[in-house]
């Protein structure tokens, strides 16, 4: 349908008119962005042939981010937080008995299904991927938490302890949540920052290298099965790695698109 | 009162004494009631106070557990009982159903007090409550099924709150006569109602039509409910295309039993037994058993889907709740809570010559407790059974939750009988022939400019709301639709309770008739202001004068 000058102009104005009154929501919609036209696209590769289940990245990552210390009683009732954690599967019986070790930190959908269930915007989607969570606006009706196909969500049951020996080691970079709230991983996201402003002090582009072990987790794994980066790279390990025939994720029927890959030589079964 | 007060029905005086006879605040087993009803919702509170204290770790659920326990059912169960209230009073409006006309009201307050003690029971059951209305409000996203929740049932509530109001507005104003003791509260109440066959027939017209309008309201909020748990692509035994009818069904079946027990009840205490003949229980029973039996049709074709030849994920959720560890609570919850009472209404539906209230109210707590386990075993289930293979806590109710959902009983049974003490649940009757052929004229221009701007208003906050909907953080969308929403549902309040007067007399009245202002004399404001210490003590209103109620 071909528009006559006329209406074309009208148009305009109506588009000028709009554009004046929708001036203040301009940068919002401007920071919406498509996938492809992002800066970066974080993701991960761990490769799990290389795991050993020694459990360094859960740990490094309880430390890192500030994560709560449970208690028996509520370890025993599941009410522990793990950003990132090893699931470990059996396949077989003695003696041609395998476990896999799966660590599994967030899986920073592309399509997440706790962003859709979330009612106050808590948790979000940033401009880099990454499923991002406030603290201060979340409610605690844990809709996001049941949506998450992983379970990699974490609710606090209580009040977050620590022993007067790890109250020591909190780190100042990221804060401490309130009971009745949600948490998750964030891909070390203050790494993340760290990391930009460093190389913008230093005058260069984030480059693969700096990246490549930036998240606590990967930072600490001794057998360098975990690596982080920037998937709109293709230059990249992890967009190299993600490529690889042994790369799969979890639960892929489920149309999420997980940034998280998996390497196996087998395919793992779920 | 300038009320026009020859249309008074003709009906027995004695016969109208029996309508309010439940009103006075008297007998022994009434306070009793409260009493005991008091102390049974202060366990609602006290499980409240320990979450508050103490976090959700003293409830059973976990986050490797049941994300999600018995308080969510409770929160099923009571959306569902609210359903009831305002259905039965629209199809019996819609349906000109004369036999159960005097349920009506009842069956409103039901769905008053139950919706209160579900909302509740949210506000209990999120992790911070201080900040989850606010913030649903402030940046409620629209594609998010809780925002939907809130957005529907804020309708219903002022929906209802609306039918309700005008529903019972001549009785109200009935009673400023009949109830001295409260003149004050039905004269406030009444908001200057005049008994005209005009004002009558235009409170009848415009609360059909939102009968009319208040039946699809109710089945989306249980439609709303079933999609929280039917979208949950992640979670196997939950995602199901089937969910909102299913539990739209459910909410009818749990909130018929309730009706039917909360009425036999009051029925014995205030003996209702003239305006509830022992008939009505038989034609409720044979409802609850039609619909106990479509339940079950449902429960069936849900769990022949889930074992037959459904995906693993799901198989083994179905598995566990039929043949499983929740076995004993399924079948239990479905031969006692189910078949057994449908066999009850079903031998009492066929034979002519049973007609019984216990029998009818037996089956019908057992259906409540029956379908309130089932709701359990539809919400606890699928966290035992995760896509991939964690460990999982069992799950084990705390006192907590027990507190909170036995609480939420009480306070729901004392919020129903404060406001049955409150209000005059019975009908009076309404006998004017032909009030449906009077029309009140054409309205003041100012009250069809007050109207008509609502409805416009309304409709444009509401399409407001919807078009930004994509930058909640700037416009706070699900704010303007509500606003909408309430201004759109004033509109039938404000055509019954505006005057159809010209504005300016309208605003003299009122001037004359309210109590002396400071501002309405210019002259007389500077004295006052200089005496300002006895304005200050000076009574607010003039007492009347001793004797004056008593006629």
């Amino acid at each position: 349908m071909s528009a006559t000058p006329s209406r074309r102009r009208f148009l305009g104005a109506v588009g000028k008119a709009a554009s004046f009154f929708g001036l203040a929501s301009a940068p919002l919609v401007a920071a919406e962005g498509n996938a492809s036209s992002r800066k970066h696209r974080w993701g991960m590769v761990i490769d799990l042939d290389r795991c050993t289940g020694c459990q360094a990245c859960a740990v490094a990552c309880r430390a890192e981010n500030n994560v709560p210390v449970a208690g028996p009683t509520n370890t025993e009732k599941g009410r522990s937080i793990f950003w990132m954690n090893l699931l470990t599967t059996s396949e077989g019986a003695y003696p041609g008995l395998r476990q896999q070790f799966i660590p599994t930190p967030c899986n920073h959908c592309e399509d997440p299904p706790c962003v859709k269930a979330c009612p106050v915007g808590a948790t979000t989607q940033s401009e880099e991927g990454i499923t991002q969570q406030i603290p201060e606006r979340c409610i605690g009706c844990r809709l996001c938490e049941v949506a998450c196909p992983y379970t990699r969500r974490y609710f606090n049951w209580s009040e977050a302890e620590w022993p007067d020996s790890l109250r020591e080691q909190l780190n100042p970079d990221v804060a401490v949540r309130p009971h009745g709230v949600i948490e998750k991983c964030l891909f070390c996201h203050h790494r993340i920052r760290a990391a930009k402003d460093r190389v913008r002090a230093e005058g260069r582009a984030l480059t693969d290298a700096d990246v490549r072990r930036l998240p606590a987790c990967a930072q600490s794994c001794p057998a360098e099965a975990i690596v982080f980066g920037d998937l709109n790279d293709p230059e990249s390990e992890v967009s190299r790695e993600a490529e690889s025939p042994r790369a799969f994720r979890l639960l892929e029927d489920t149309g999420t698109h997980p940034k998280v890959f998996y390497l196996r030589e087998a395919k793992w079964q779920e | 009162m300038a009320g026009v007060a020859r249309a008074t029905p003709a009906a027995g005086a004695s016969d109208e004494a029996a309508l309010i006879r439940h009103l006075p605040l008297e007998g022994q087993g009434f306070w009793l009631s409260i009493l005991v009803l008091a102390t049974g919702a202060s366990a609602l509170f006290y499980g409240f106070l320990l979450q508050v204290l103490y976090g959700h770790a003293v409830t059973g659920q976990g986050s490797h557990g049941a994300i999600w326990g018995i308080i969510v059912a409770n929160i099923v169960n009571f959306i569902g009982v609210s359903h009831v209230g305002i259905a039965i009073s629209a199809v019996v409006r819609l349906l000109r159903l004369k036999k159960y006309q005097q349920l009506a009201r009842l069956a409103e307050f039901i769905t008053l007090a139950a919706i209160t003690t579900a909302v509740m029971n949210i506000a209990m059951d999120v992790g911070r409550p201080e900040r989850f209305i606010i913030n649903t409000l402030w940046y409620g996203r629209h594609y998010a099924p809780f925002v939907w929740s809130c957005t529907v049932i804020t309708t219903y509530v002022v929906g209802s709150s609306v039918y309700l109001y005008l529903a019972m507005r001549r009785d109200l104003w009935l009673c400023e006569a009949k109830v001295p003791s409260r003149r004050w509260l039905y004269r406030m109440m009444a908001l200057g109602y005049r008994d005209t066959p005009a004002s009558r027939a235009r409170h009848n017209r415009v609360v059909w039509w939102l009968a009319v309008v208040i039946l699809p309201i109710m089945v989306s909020v249980h439609s709303v409910y079933g999609y929280i748990f039917g979208l949950q692509a992640g979670r196997p035994g939950w995602y199901n295309p089937f969910q909102a009818p299913y539990f739209v069904l459910g909410a009818i079946v749990s909130g018929f039993a309730t009706v039917i027990v909360a009425l036999a009840v009051l029925r014995q205490a205030f003996h209702w037994e003239e305006f509830f003949p022992i008939a009505i229980f038989k034609g409720l029973g044979i409802f609850l058993g039609f619909v106990t039996l479509l339940y079950m049709y449902f429960l069936f074709s849900e769990y022949l889907t889930g074992t037959y030849a459904s995906p693993e994920a799901e198989r083994v959720v179905f598995r566990d709740v039929l043949f499983g560890r929740f076995a004993v609570i399924t079948w239990s919850a479905m031969l006692g809570g189910m078949l057994f009472p449908f066999a009850l209404l079903f031998v009492q539906g066929v034979n002519r010559r049973i007609v019984s209230i216990p029998l009818t109210v037996t089956a019908a707590l057992f259906i409540n407790i029956g379908l309130w386990t089932i709701r359990t075993v539809v919400v606890v289930p699928t966290f035992y059974h995760p896509l991939l293979p964690w460990e999982v806590a069992p799950y084990v109710p705390a006192l907590a939750e027990w507190c909170i959902v036995i609480g939420s009983f009480f306070f729901f049974a004392l919020l129903l009988l404060v406001l049955v003490k409150v209000f005059p649940v019975l009908e009076f009757p309404e006998v004017h022939e032909g009030d449906e052929e009077v029309h009140g004229g054409r309205m003041p221009f100012w009250k069809m400019l007050s109207v008509g701007g609502s409805a416009v208003a309304g409709v444009t906050l509401i399409a407001t709301g919807i078009a930004y909907r994509t930058q909640p953080e700037f416009y706070h969308p699900p704010v303007i639709w509500l606003s909408g929403i309430v201004m759109l549902l004033s509109v039938p309040f404000q055509i019954c309770v505006l005057p159809e007067r010209p504005l300016r007399r309208f605003v003299r009245t009122q001037l004359a008739a309210a109590p002396r202002l400071v501002v309405s004399g210019r002259a007389r404001a500077a004295s006052y202001l200089v005496a300002a210490p006895r304005v200050v003590k000076a009574p607010a209103m003039r007492l009347p004068a001793p004797g004056v109620n008593a006629r």
